[in-house]
């Protein structure tokens, strides 16, 4: 943007700095206790699973990557009839063609999934334990990938398990996650609402299941 | 001549603190909040830690708004993404409505923005003859009823489903059978679907600005969010100045405290994070991103260094959901796009103090929203020096002025306060002898109106304090 363009941006920033000369007041307890704020995780996995439960996720461990591919197929046949958008990768590639399936797929690299997609399969940069959350980027086939079709489907390995936030997200920062992607996002559970009367209904406008394949072996 | 807000807010307080069936909806939906909210802070090894914690970073964040500020506009612009400073509502609106405008845009997608709410975005738009739709459900809600928001976090909170139901059959022409919310939530879903992949442009807020990362963080549980900022062809982001924060890493304690002041869960459904418009490589996402940083007073609060620290808040809701006066008078009644308790501090500041000043008044002063406010912000002080500010920039009537000398005089002249209460007793003595209790001469009306009468002393304390009740 042209300086020319956005006159306002230097009063702005004059404002701003002529606000900071003065000093803030103090507040009355600004001293940090350094305790911890979460408690420690100590099973990551256990911990993963049960707030996987709490938040309606459904999280399936499979021992290898032929269970992988049988979970997989067993899910989508629980599907309406439909495309299925995937994650142009090597691995789902491979989790697809295992099972053959008539069902249209629409691989990422052909573009955005479609509106009237029945679900959606793609992997993740990461699994968060604390929160029981899923971290995606637009590497994960792309932005509508988490969020067009009404089952959301994701493979994941226990590798990528972290055990809380601060990880998460200080391991995007620093392998640049977020400087190569345009687009990240932590998902914790399928699309939801509580606006009328506080009762909770499940996919208000995005997916109405998340469900993680989570593969403990190789 | 209309009614000023200070009126208006004293008429509609009193309709809706009488209303039942209004506030048999509130307390219903507050009492739920409250269970979540304490089930959500027992997650936490220690709350407190948290809070004081995200006092910490906002300081920071605040105290260095100009780095902050020019290191997120860098990053964001390397990206190809831009940024614009809207010194006022206005500017922002005309930035928005010329884009849209220049890009050829009918239809926009909005996702919950209150900053939005503050510069009137929508009717702006709708103006230049380009249609919004609201897609948080709540906010579509109310739109369709054409009203603000009712609260920061539950726009629709007011409402029924019964009410929702007729709302839809009548406005969308759903055909819904009974008012089961499942139902009212697929109505709409299969109405904005159609909003959403019709949409050029998607509007969205944003709940954090992350400086070394250059991203705006966005949270949501539909995912109207997210559809918002993906599917468009352009994004923009309509934020304060006041919403950024130094690092990536705050959020692993900024999401699950917002989360939990907010609604009670441990962390927003969706967590996302944009740092600018599509790739080269990624399948979809907006050609174009645009940040608009609107200024519109928050530089002048920051100069005032002893309430600098309002611009710490991070719109969770918290003091609006334990405030008593809130949850009599609801959202509404307040007139303003933020109200309880933070609303009622900031809106002097945004909007003007002599105008809204009876805001400060709209407190019990109990500190509830201080005690529960995520970031500590000294919100029932800040009231007060609000009042105070009120006072000493003239905005007080000339009675009120007299009164108050009047009221110092006695105070200072012992024998004077003896004889006015002597004269008060008396005359109210007379008063009420002759039937004239809660007439226009009785100066207790206002007082007795809502309360039991205090009944009338038959002589003073200080006559009994000489009577020996200082030995008892």
């Amino acid at each position: 943007m042209q300086q020319s363009e956005n006159p306002s941006r230097d009063r702005i920033l004059a404002r701003i700095r002529a606000g900071l000369h003065t000093p803030a007041a103090e507040s009355a307890d600004t001293t940090s206790s350094g305790g911890a704020i979460f408690e420690p995780i100590r099973n990551p996995l256990d911990r993963f699973q049960q707030e996987c439960v709490a938040n309606l996720t459904e999280c399936v461990l499979t021992a290898d990557t032929t269970a992988s591919a049988l979970q997989l197929a067993k899910i989508l046949q629980s599907l309406p009839e439909g495309e299925v958008f995937v994650q142009d990768d090597p691995s789902l590639r491979w989790l697809i063609d295992v099972v053959p399936s008539s069902r249209p797929i629409r691989w990422s690299s052909q573009g955005a999934p479609a509106e009237t997609s029945q679900a959606t399969v793609t992997l993740v940069e990461a699994l968060i334990a604390q929160t029981g959350s899923i971290l995606v980027t637009a590497s994960c086939g792309g932005r509508g990938a988490s969020v067009v079709a009404p089952c959301h489907i994701v493979f994941s390995t226990i590798a990528q398990l972290v055990p809380d936030l601060q990880t998460a997200l200080r391991n995007a920062f620093r392998e640049g996650k977020l400087a190569r992607n345009s687009f990240a996002c932590v998902i914790s559970g399928s699309s939801r609402t509580a606006d009328i009367e506080k009762i909770l209904v499940q996919g208000a406008h995005g997916p109405r299941r998340l469900v993680i394949i989570l593969q403990t072996g190789t | 001549m209309s009614a000023t807000a200070a009126q208006r807010f004293l008429q509609d307080a009193a309709v809706k603190s009488a209303d039942l069936v209004h506030r048999g909806i509130i307390l219903h939906g507050l009492e739920s909040y409250d269970a979540a909210h304490l089930r959500g802070r027992a997650r936490f090894k220690d709350w407190e830690a948290a809070r004081q914690k995200c006092q910490e970073i906002k300081q920071e964040a605040i105290n260095h708004l100009d780095r902050y500020l020019l290191q997120f506009e860098e990053k964001v612009t390397s990206r190809g993404g831009h940024v614009f400073w809207a010194a006022n509502a206005e500017e922002a609106c005309k930035y928005v409505v010329d884009l849209a405008s220049r890009c050829g845009v009918r239809t926009v997608v909005k996702s919950k923005s209150m900053v939005t709410e503050e510069i009137y975005l929508s009717p702006a738009l709708e103006k230049a003859g380009i249609k919004v739709w609201e897609t948080d459900l709540g906010e579509f809600i109310v739109q369709l009823r054409n009203e603000p928001p009712y609260h920061i976090v539950t726009p629709a909170m007011h409402l029924n489903r019964r009410q929702i139901s007729e709302l839809f059959r009548e406005k969308i022409g759903a055909d819904i059978e009974g008012d089961d919310p499942s139902r009212l939530v697929t109505a709409a879903r299969l109405w904005l679907r159609r909003a959403f992949f019709a949409a050029e442009m998607g509007i969205s807020g944003a709940n954090f600005l992350v400086a070394d990362s250059g991203v705006i963080a966005i949270s949501t549980n539909e995912g109207n969010g997210r559809l918002c900022t993906s599917v468009p062809r352009i994004h923009v982001a309509v934020t304060g100045i006041e919403k950024v924060i130094p690092r990536l890493e705050d959020l692993a304690v900024l999401w699950p405290v917002l989360a939990t002041s907010g609604t009670g869960q441990p962390i927003t459904t969706y967590s996302t994070l944009i740092g600018g418009p599509r790739r080269p490589g990624e399948p979809d996402g907006p050609e174009e991103f645009h940040v608009v940083l609107v200024d519109n007073g928050r530089s002048q609060l920051l100069a005032d260094a002893e309430q600098r620290e309002v611009l710490h808040c991070i719109r969770c809701g918290a003091c609006l959901n334990i405030c008593p006066v809130y949850r009599h008078i609801g959202g509404h009644t307040y007139g303003t796009t933020y109200p309880g308790p933070i609303g009622s501090v900031l809106t002097p500041h945004l909007s003007g103090i002599r105008e809204f000043q009876h805001l400060s008044y709209a407190s019990s002063l109990c500190g509830a929203c201080t005690s529960v406010c995520p970031v500590k912000i000294n919100l029932h002080h800040h009231l007060l020096y609000n009042r105070r500010n009120a006072t000493t920039e003239g905005g007080t009537k000339f009675t009120e002025r007299i009164g108050f000398r009047a009221w110092r005089y006695t105070m200072l002249h012992p024998r004077i306060y003896a004889f006015a209460g002597w004269l008060g007793r008396a005359a109210l003595r007379v008063l009420y002898g002759v039937g004239l209790a809660g007439s226009i001469l009785d100066p207790m009306r206002m007082w007795n109106r809502r309360r039991s009468p205090v009944p009338l002393p038959s002589e003073s304390f200080r006559a009994r304090w000489r009577k020996g009740l200082a030995a008892k």
